[in-house]
């Protein structure tokens, strides 16, 4: 009876993560594919070619590499400064009796239900009022912007459950309100720093609506606007941006197995309450 | 380009701006904005910006290759900007309207342009078409607006047909029709066969059955009707247009049935395995089909329904217009004038792997035997028509999407499809 129930829960896995690979296999397969195959045999079908050439195409013809720094120049300064401004929000909200602090929460939260589309508009005619239309600044401002609400939220959650006496005892060895949060606090939330740094990473790399929103020059394009360059007007090479998917997958895939362990527990430790 | 302008007031206006003066985030903004500033433009003698929307590999190529040698004549210099197509169809109404738009842009000839000419959006380049006196007539008009003046530089256009494979055509022991009538009997000939004789693609690319109604309706009720139509000042309910339905009725069975399923790149797939007959599709078709098939293809003509109604076919031109607030006039038109002229049209065609025609009718086309037969059918025709939306608009696109596939589903409820037709139409024309 127990092996069967191993068995069963083997067999079921087994089949459950199958499905969930079976997308990422296709694409890996379709990268190795050539183009005059899958034009003659259709993108479902089993492959019939090898080769490694549509990376080449993807990173020299489709202009990754440029694309890749743009989109690390985006992302680095915008996790890092969402996260450093909802640090800071979430310590005041969540350690000082600040007048209106639960209002301002949520007024920062509700901010982040409103659907992103309904702002397209007025974020692109903002950003060129201010001049900073074409430029990455104008992203990084947006991401920081939209992330900042639902960071603080969640660091608010778990600043809060910090014990008090640890703050009270910094305060009596002397501590000013900038050496405990940076002293005390800081070192406190690192895994959820790290968890939300992860996930924030993953979200402002693959966003593509608001880089299409406020940038209009290819060469300043991050990775998936420029994915999306690599299809044609009619007809795309599909295996060649199968390859550039590919790579452009990397960066988050890498930046998920480091901060992997910090991940779960950071989101369970902000979680559970 | 950008507009990064790295100047000290500039540059604390910016760190302002973003609130982003805390947390000494300043090391990574300064490494931001090196790189953040690209060429500037923007002044009277600045770079040329073009903003394209041919992002295939091919014709981007070709469209760099163009530029390069624009700039190595040394009487300006321009900069491209390829856009993914639909981002760039997204953004177009965007681009035009800042305040500091890009100069020139690739788009399409007729009533989309002369949507934006209306708007005062638009660059006068009659200038330029001082130059291009021996292009054709139809052209021209295509290129002017309203207001008499062209705001449009073509740069070359293709054609609609069916395309089949000779080779398939040669083993069924079929021939090309000329007539509706014969064009049924080849359906049933191939039907006989157990192919499906029309091949279409609806799934992703609803689109592509308005050539099926484009062409009957041209077919039928002539161009200037079909024009009107699509102008807002003719029914879609009205009887002449029903007569265009009666008439797709007769070849419906004869329809793949498994092609509302696929877009038309798999369409083309079928067609060169010969799960299908023929597929009337625009030559950009090409583009998906394998090298060693492109021998192999051949099309007809759209068969002649009505011999009385002067013959029109479906030529959609592509090209180039430029934004009335460009701070560089004189060099948007020097590069207009360079990309109509015959060296640059030939060296465009050449690069590109698509089927098309060089609208200045000084440079020579590709001379393979399937672009000269095509060319021959646009020349013979009476009149040229763009496509359903070149001709109308991206709004009222949508609208014949929902009624054809509606139709394709259930051609028995036509009469009810028609008003509704004409019911989404009108809103849309109401803007």
């Amino acid at each position: 009876m127990n092996k069967l129930r191993t068995g069963a829960f083997h067999t079921g896995m087994i089949l459950l993560s199958l499905l969930w690979l079976g997308p990422v296999i296709w694409v890996v397969v379709m990268s190795t594919r050539s183009f005059d195959d899958i034009a003659a045999h259709g993108v479902g079908s089993l492959p019939r070619s090898f080769t490694l050439d549509t990376y080449r195409q993807a990173w020299t013809d489709g202009g990754e590499l440029r694309a890749l720094i743009n989109s690390m120049l985006v992302t680095v300064p915008s996790v890092a400064l969402s996260l450093g401004l909802a640090a800071v929000a979430a310590f005041a909200l969540s350690r000082f009796r600040i007048p209106g602090r639960r209002t301002i929460l949520l007024l920062m939260l509700a901010g982040n239900l409103l659907p992103p589309q309904i702002l397209l508009i007025p974020v692109a005619k903002f950003s060129e009022l201010t001049g900073l239309y074409d430029t990455l600044w104008a992203l990084i401002a947006v991401q920081v912007g939209f992330g900042l609400g639902f960071y603080t939220f969640v660091l608010h959650g778990f600043m809060r459950d910090l014990p008090g006496e640890i703050q009270e005892a910094a305060t009596i060895d002397g501590a000013g309100v900038g050496q405990i949060f940076t002293r005390v606090m800081l070192p406190l939330t690192r895994p959820a720093l790290a968890a939300l740094g992860a996930l924030s990473f993953t979200w402002i790399f693959n966003d593509l609506l608001w880089a299409i929103t406020v940038l209009r020059t290819d060469d300043n394009m991050p990775v998936t606007p420029a994915l999306l360059g690599l299809q044609g007007q009619f007809v795309s090479s599909w295996n060649v941006i199968a390859a550039g998917t590919v790579i452009a997958a990397v960066p988050t895939v890498a930046v998920f197995l480091r901060f992997q362990r910090h991940f779960v527990s950071g989101l369970a430790l902000g979680a559970v309450k | 380009m950008s507009d990064f302008d790295p100047g000290r007031r500039r540059f604390l206006g910016h760190l302002g701006l973003a609130g982003l003066g805390a947390l000494g985030a300043s090391s990574f903004l300064s490494a931001c904005a090196s790189s953040a500033s690209g060429p500037t433009t923007g002044n009277g003698s600045g770079a040329v910006t073009i903003q394209s929307n041919l992002s295939s590999p091919q014709a981007k190529a070709a469209m760099e290759k163009l530029i390069a040698n624009f700039n190595a004549q040394g009487k300006g210099t321009a900069s491209l900007n390829t856009i993914a197509s639909e981002t760039f169809r997204t953004q177009l109404p965007t681009y035009l309207t800042s305040a500091n738009p890009p100069d020139l842009y690739t788009w399409y000839a007729g009533s989309v342009a002369n949507d934006y000419a209306s708007r005062n959006l638009l660059l006068d380049v009659s200038d330029v078409w001082k130059s291009l006196g021996d292009y054709p007539q139809s052209l021209r008009t295509l290129s002017t607006d309203a207001s008499g003046k062209q705001i449009f530089v073509p740069m070359n256009n293709y054609w609609w047909g069916f395309f089949y494979r000779k080779s398939n055509f040669a083993k069924w022991g079929v021939q090309e029709p000329k007539t509706w009538t014969e064009f049924l009997a080849l359906c049933e000939t191939l039907k006989g066969k157990g192919v499906p004789p029309i091949g279409i693609g609806l799934g992703d690319t609803p689109w592509v059955a308005s050539a099926w109604f484009d062409y009957l309706n041209i077919r039928i009720n002539g161009a200037p009707f079909h024009r009107e139509l699509l102008a807002g000042k003719q029914r879609f309910d009205d009887p002449k247009v029903k007569a265009v339905f009666t008439r797709w009725r007769e070849a419906l069975p004869y329809f793949d049935p498994k092609g509302k399923a696929y877009p038309f790149q798999e369409a083309t797939t079928a067609l060169l395995a010969g799960k299908t007959g023929m597929f009337l599709i625009g030559t950009f078709f090409a583009d998906a089909a394998p090298k060693d098939a492109l021998g192999d293809l051949d099309f007809f003509r759209f068969p002649i329904i009505d011999p009385a109604v002067p013959l029109a076919e479906e030529a959609p031109t592509d090209g180039f217009f430029a934004s009335a607030k460009t701070a560089n006039p004189t060099g948007t038109r020097a590069l207009l004038t360079y990309l109509s002229g015959v060296e640059a049209q030939e060296a465009y065609v050449k690069a590109s792997s698509g089927i098309v025609l060089p609208a200045n009718p000084k440079a020579k086309a590709s001379d393979s035997p399937l672009v000269v037969k095509g060319k021959a059918m646009l020349d013979e025709a009476k009149e040229l028509t763009q496509f359903f939306n070149r001709d109308s608009s991206d709004a009222l696109q949508p609208t014949a999407d929902t009624a054809l596939t509606k139709f394709i589903d259930k051609p028995d409820q036509i009469d009810a499809i028609l008003r509704e037709w004409q019911t989404s139409a009108e809103k849309v024309f109401k803007g």
